[in-house]
C-alpha cells in the first residue's frame, strides 16, 4: 500500500512550503502557550503570576518546589516523549508505506514493555528501580534487532519486517500479560499503568534522559528527507534516483527505534502518539518529509501534554497516567479529520 | 502452498483430524490425567459420584467446545478483514470488535453489578456491535462507499478511544481491574456449555451468510468492481461481509475474552498453505484456529502448574514461530 | 545502632525538660535525630507534628501509638478508608493511591516527616526527599518494622514497645493455648486462600503469612517456592488447596464473589479436603488479614484465630484499643467474625 509523496506541480510547491512553514510556526507556538497553561494548572490552583515568580525567582517563591520538581519536568518530558514518538512513527510510516505502522506494529513498544514489566515483576524488590527505563530501552532495542535479524533475507523488505514484527508484538505482549496476571494486585496494577503510559514522577534526570535521544535522531533523520521522499515512490525510483535505500532504510530505522524506546522507556507504553500524530500532521502540512516530520514533532508533543494535563487535573485527587487521554484526546481529532478529508481520501 | 485440488482436501482432512486429535487432548489432559473410556463413560453413562466425569462436564467439556467454536471463528472472521480491506495488518480487532466489547465489559463490571463472564456476555456483544457501527459510520466516503484504508484508520480511532476509556476505569478501579483481568488476556476456563447456547445462533447466521458470500469475497480480492460482475455492489458486499465478521469475532470475545492472535496470523498461516481461494481458505481458517486454540488451552494447563496461563498468552507464544517461519518463506501477501 | 539512637533521644528528651526552664544554652544539642533506614540514613526533626503516611500498614501503625497523620494514603477495600480507622482518621487528608501518591498534595500538606516504603515508593524518593524528611521500610508487611520506625522517628518509642510486649505475649499464649488443645494435630498447615469473581488467590508469604509463620503455623506443601502466591482459575486444581485449615479471605458485600464461592465450594473436590472433612473452613476479613498491614489489623487477625480455635483470650479486647485512646475516640471496628453477618 502507498501513498504518494506530495509532489505537486512546481508553481503550487511554494505555495505548499510557505504554508506548511507557518502552520508550524502556528503550531510551536500553541505547544508554548499550552506548556505555559499547563504549568499553572494542578492539583491546587495557582495563578500565572505565582507561576512567573517561582519560576523567576524560586528562593522566595512558596510554590517553586511544585513548579520546579514537579510540573516543568513532568511538562518537559510529555513533550520529548510527545515528539520522539511522533517522529519515530513518521519514519516508520514512511519506511514500510503502510498508514498503520507505528512503534507499536514493528515490536519497539512490545520490546520495551515486556522487558519492564520482566523488571518490576521479577526484580523489582531488588535492583534498584531507576534502572527501569535502561531495561526498557534495552527491551526496545533487542526486539528492534529481533525484528531485523528475522525479516532480513538477502535484504529488508518492508512488508516483511512488518510481518515480523507484528508476530513478535504478539509474543511479547503474550509475555507481558502473563506476567500482569501472575502478580499480586498492587504489582499487577503498576505494570499496567506503565502499559498505559504514564509521565508520574517525572523527574529532571529523565528529562535530560530523553533529551539527548531527540538530539541527535531527529537532526539526523531530517538528513535522510530527499531519501524519504523518493522511496515512498518505491524502491525502484528510488534507486533509480541514486538512493542508497538499504542503507537509508537501516539509519531511519535506527533513528526510530531509537527515539521510540527512549520515549516508551521514560513514558511506558504511550505509542499510540506514534500512529495518530503522523497522520494529523500530514492533513497539515503534506507528506513531504522534510516539513512532516517537525509538524509530526509539534502535533505529538501537543497530544501527550494535553493527555499528561488531563490526567493531572480532571479527576482530582486521582492522577490519571496520560496514556488514557492520549487516545481520548487524539484519536476524537484524528476521526475529525479523517472525516473532513473525505473526498481527498480514497 | 497446496495447488492441486486433490491435495487440497487431503490438506483440510488432514485439518479434521488435527482438530479431532486436539479436542481429544483438551478432554484428556490437565492436573488430572482422563483416560478415554472414562471420557466416553462420561458422555454415556454420566454418574455424578465420581470426580473424573463431573470434571469432564463441567470442566473440560466447555473448554474445549468453546476453544473449538472460538478459534474457528476468529480465524474466518480475520481471513475476511484481511480480504476486505486488503491489509495484511488487518484483524478483527481493526474493526474496534475487540475494543468495544472490552469497554462494555469494563462497564458492566465496574458499573453495574454483572461480574461473571455469563452475565456480561451481552454487554461484550453489545460493545462489539456498537464499535463497529461507529467505525463502519466514520469511514463512509461521501457518496457512502467504504474505503478499505478509511476502515482500516477508523478503526484504528475507535480502537485506541474504547481501549483508553476502558483503561480509565480499570485503573480507577482495582476491584474491577481484578475481575476482568482474566477475560482481558484471553480465557475459555470457567464458562459452562450454558453461557454458549444462547450464541450459537449468531455463529450459525454468520456461517451460514459466509457459505453464500464465499465467491464474492474472492471477487473483492481482485477489486471493488470485480464483484459487480457477480450482480452486486461493492459497499453491500462490504458490509454483508462485515455483518459476518462482527457476529463470529463479537460472540468470540464475548465468550472468551481478547484472544486478539488468532483473527490476525492464522489467515497468514492459512493461505500459505491453501492460496487465496476463499472456498478452500474459510474451511482451513476455521480447522487451523480451532486447532490452534485447542492446543493453546492444553499448552496453556502445563506452562506453569497448577496455574492455569491464560489462553490468548498461549496462542501468542506457539503461534508466532510458525508465522514468522512463513512470513519468512514469501512474500505473504500477494 | 538503633538502640543507641533511642537512648540518644532519651538523654536528649531528658535534658530538654530540666534544662530549658533554666534558660541553658544547650542549643548545640542536634536539632533532631538521626534515623537509619531502608532510604539510608535520614536526618528528621526533634519533634515531628505533620506526617503524611504513605501506605496502609504505616497509616495502621501512627494510629496505633495515638498519632494522627496529616496525609493517608487510600485503603485498598472499604474505601476511602478502613472501617476499623475511620473514626481515628476523621477529616484527615488524603494523597492519593498507595502505588502513586498525588505528590503536589503531599508537598501542600506541608508534612515533617514522610514515611513511604521503599518497595513502593523508591521512585519518587528524590522528590519526597525534597518535600519533608522522609523514613522508609524495606517492605510492606512486616509490621512490627513499621510500628518500630514511627516510633522511633516520633519520639514514642515506649508506647511501641508496649505494643510489641502485647503481642509477644499474645503469640506466646497463643502457640501454647493451641499446642494444649490440639496436641499430635499441631502444627497444623494453614492455607489463606481468597475468592475473587473469577478465579482464587492462595497466599504463601505476605501479611497473613508471617503472622501465621510466627504462630507455629507451617505452609501447604504445595506452596514452597511459591513467591507472593498463586491464582487458581480451575476447580480441578482445589486439591492444591490442601491444608489442615483453611482461613477464606471474603468481601461479603461482593455477590459475584460470593457466588463463585459457593461454586467452588460445592465441587467434590472441595468436599475432599483435609481441612473441610475436619470442619477448619474459617471464613475471615480480607481488611484484617491481608490489608491493613499494622499492628491493630494484627491484633485483630489474632483475634480471629482465638475464636475460630475456640481459645481463651486473657488479652481480648486488644490493647491497641487503649493506645489509641486517648488520641481518638474509641474505635469503631465490626468484628467479622461470622460472614454471613456482613
Amino acid at each position: 500500500m502507498t501513498h504518494s509523496a506530495s509532489l505537486t506541480q512546481p508553481g503550487n510547491d511554494t505555495d505548499a512550503t510557505t504554508r506548511s512553514v507557518i502552520l508550524s510556526a502556528l503550531l510551536a507556538l500553541v505547544l508554548l502557550a499550552s506548556m505555559g497553561l499547563s504549568l499553572s494548572l494542578g492539583s491546587f490552583p495557582t495563578s500565572f503570576d505565582q507561576i512567573a515568580h517561582a519560576l523567576t525567582a524560586p528562593q522566595d517563591s512558596d510554590i517553586a518546589f511544585i513548579v520546579w520538581e514537579l510540573r516543568l519536568p513532568r511538562i518537559l518530558l510529555a513533550v520529548l516523549v510527545g515528539a520522539a514518538l511522533a517522529v519515530a512513527g513518521a519514519i516508520l510510516q514512511g519506511i514500510v508505506r503502510n498508514p498503520l505502522a507505528s512503534p507499536d506494529v514493528i515490536g519497539i513498544t512490545s520490546g520495551a514493555a515486556m522487558a519492564a514489566v520482566i523488571f518490576l515483576a521479577l526484580f523489582g524488590t531488588g535492583l534498584s528501580i531507576h534502572w527501569l527505563p535502561a531495561s526498557a530501552l534495552l527491551g526496545a532495542v533487542f526486539s528492534a534487532l529481533l525484528v531485523f535479524l528475522l525479516a532480513w533475507k538477502g535484504g529488508i523488505s518492508p512488508s516483511r519486517m512488518v510481518l515480523v514484527g507484528i508476530g513478535l508484538s504478539a509474543a511479547m505482549g503474550a509475555v507481558t500479560t502473563l506476567l500482569i496476571v501472575i502478580s499480586d494486585d498492587a504489582a499487577a496494577m503498576v505494570a499496567y499503568v506503565w502499559l498505559t503510559g504514564s509521565l508520574y514522577a517525572a523527574q529532571w534526570q529523565d528529562v535530560l534522559g530523553m533529551l539527548p535521544w531527540l538530539l541527535i535522531a531527529v537532526p539526523l533523520c531530517l538528513t535522510y528527507a530527499r531519501h524519504m521522499d523518493a522511496m515512498a515512490l518505491g524502491d525502484h525510483v528510488a534507486l533509480g534516483l541514486g538512493v542508497n535505500v538499504l542503507r537509508s532504510r537501516l539509519v531511519l530505522m535506527a533513528c526510530s527505534v531509537a527515539l521510540a524506546g527512549a520515549a516508551v522507556a521514560f513514558a511506558g507504553g504511550l505509542s499510540f502518539v506514534g500512529l495518530i500524530a503522523p497522520h494529523i500532521a500530514a492533513r497539515l502540512v503534506g507528506r513531504s518529509f522534510g516539513r512532516l516530520v517537525p509538524a509530526s514533532a509539534l502535533v505529538g508533543a501537543l497530544i501527550v501534554l494535553y493527555a499528561d494535563l488531563l490526567g493531572r487535573v480532571a479527576f482530582l485527587p486521582k492522577d490519571l497516567p496520560a496514556g488514557i487521554f492520549v487516545s481520548g484526546v487524539g484519536a476524537p481529532f484524528f476521526v475529525y479529520l479523517l472525516h473532513r478529508s473525505r473526498k481527498r481520501l480514497h | 502452498m497446496l495447488n492441486h485440488r486433490a491435495s487440497r482436501i487431503a490438506g483440510l482432512l488432514l485439518g479434521l483430524a488435527l482438530v479431532a486429535a486436539a479436542f481429544a487432548a483438551s478432554v484428556m489432559l490437565g492436573t488430572t490425567e482422563i483416560a478415554p473410556p472414562t471420557f466416553v463413560q462420561a458422555l454415556l453413562h454420566y454418574d455424578p459420584a465420581r470426580v473424573a466425569h463431573i470434571i469432564i462436564v463441567t470442566e473440560r467439556l466447555p473448554r474445549a467446545v468453546i476453544a473449538a467454536l472460538v478459534g474457528a471463528s476468529l480465524a474466518i472472521a480475520g481471513a475476511l478483514m484481511q480480504t476486505m480491506t486488503r491489509n495484511p495488518l488487518a484483524s478483527p480487532g481493526i474493526l474496534g470488535i475487540n475494543a468495544g466489547a472490552m469497554f462494555f465489559v469494563v462497564i458492566a463490571v465496574s458499573l453495574l453489578p454483572l461480574h461473571t463472564p455469563a452475565e456480561y456476555v451481552w454487554a461484550a456483544l453489545l460493545g462489539a456491535l456498537v464499535a463497529a457501527c461507529l467505525v463502519v459510520m466514520l469511514s463512509r466516503g461521501r457518496q457512502g462507499e467504504l474505503s478499505s484504508l478509511r476502515v482500516v484508520l477508523a478503526g484504528v480511532a475507535v480502537t485506541a478511544m474504547f481501549v483508553s476509556f476502558s483503561q480509565g476505569l480499570l485503573i480507577v478501579d482495582q476491584q474491577s481491574f481484578e475481575s476482568v483481568l482474566y477475560w482481558l488476556a484471553g480465557s475459555v476456563s470457567g464458562r459452562e456449555l450454558s453461557v454458549v447456547v444462547p450464541l450459537l445462533p449468531l455463529f450459525g447466521i454468520a456461517l451460514l451468510l459466509c457459505m453464500l458470500l464465499v465467491r464474492h469475497a474472492n471477487a473483492l480480492m481482485l477489486g471493488d468492481d470485480m464483484v459487480k460482475g457477480l450482480g452486486m455492489r461493492a459497499g453491500t458486499m462490504k458490509l454483508l461481509l462485515g455483518l459476518v465478521v462482527i457476529l463470529l469475532a463479537g460472540s468470540s470475545v464475548a465468550l472468551a475474552g481478547m484472544i486478539g492472535f488468532v483473527g490476525l496470523i492464522v489467515p497468514h498461516m492459512a493461505r500459505g498453505l491453501f492460496g487465496v481461494d476463499h472456498r478452500w481458505l474459510l474451511p482451513a481458517c476455521a480447522l487451523l484456529g480451532a486447532s490452534l486454540l485447542l492446543l493453546a488451552d492444553v499448552a496453556s494447563r502445563f506452562l506453569m502448574p497448577p496455574q492455569d496461563v491464560p489462553v490468548g498468552v498461549m496462542t501468542a507464544l506457539i503461534g508466532t514461530p510458525f508465522f514468522i517461519y512463513l512470513a519468512r518463506r514469501k512474500q505473504a501477501w500477494p | 545502632m538503633k538502640a543507641r539512637a533511642r537512648h540518644r533521644c532519651q538523654l536528649l528528651t531528658v535534658l530538654l525538660t530540666f534544662f530549658i526552664p533554666l534558660g541553658a544554652a544547650t542549643a548545640d544539642a542536634d536539632d533532631g535525630r538521626t534515623v537509619t533506614n531502608a532510604f539510608g540514613d535520614t536526618h528528621i526533626p526533634a519533634t515531628t507534628q505533620r506526617i503524611v503516611t504513605l501506605y496502609q500498614g504505616a497509616t495502621d501503625s501512627a494510629v496505633a501509638l495515638g498519632i494522627t497523620p496529616v496525609g493517608v494514603v487510600d485503603s485498598w477495600l472499604e474505601k476511602p478508608m478502613y472501617r476499623y480507622l475511620r473514626d481515628a482518621l476523621d477529616g484527615v487528608e488524603h494523597v492519593g493511591l498507595e502505588t502513586q501518591p498525588n505528590l503536589e498534595k503531599v508537598a501542600w500538606l506541608k508534612p515533617d516527616l514522610i514515611v513511604a516504603t521503599r518497595f513502593r515508593h523508591e521512585r519518587v524518593r528524590p522528590l519526597l526527599e525534597k518535600i519533608a524528611p522522609t523514613v522508609a521500610t524495606d517492605t510492606v508487611f512486616d509490621f512490627k518494622a513499621t510500628l518500630r520506625l514511627i516510633a522511633e522517628t516520633t519520639g514514642r518509642e515506649a508506647r511501641a514497645r508496649e505494643l510489641l510486649r502485647n503481642w509477644d505475649a499474645r503469640v506466646a499464649d497463643f502457640r501454647q493455648k493451641i499446642a494444649d488443645t490440639l496436641g499430635d494435630a499441631w502444627p497444623q498447615k494453614a492455607a489463606v486462600v481468597r475468592f475473587k469473581s473469577d478465579h482464587v488467590r492462595i497466599y504463601s508469604t505476605g501479611f497473613a503469612g508471617s503472622i501465621l509463620n510466627e504462630l507455629g503455623f507451617e505452609q501447604p506443601n504445595s506452596l514452597h517456592d511459591q513467591g507472593w502466591g498463586m491464582k487458581l482459575t480451575s476447580e480441578e486444581n482445589i486439591p492444591v488447596m490442601n491444608a489442615d485449615v483453611v482461613f477464606v479471605l471474603l468481601e461479603p458485600n461482593d455477590p459475584a464473589i460470593m457466588r463463585n464461592y459457593r461454586h467452588w465450594t460445592s465441587h467434590p473436590l472441595w468436599k475432599r479436603l483435609d481441612a473441610v472433612q475436619d470442619e477448619r473452613v474459617f471464613e475471615v476479613n480480607a481488611v484484617d488479614w491481608i490489608m491493613g498491614g499494622g499492628i491493630l489489623a494484627a491484633n485483630a487477625m489474632l483475634d480471629d484465630l482465638y475464636t475460630h480455635y475456640g481459645l481463651d483470650d486473657p488479652h481480648a479486647p486488644t490493647t491497641s484499643a487503649a493506645a489509641c485512646a486517648d488520641e481518638t475516640s474509641s474505635r469503631s471496628r465490626v468484628h467479622d467474625e461470622e460472614s454471613s453477618a456482613c
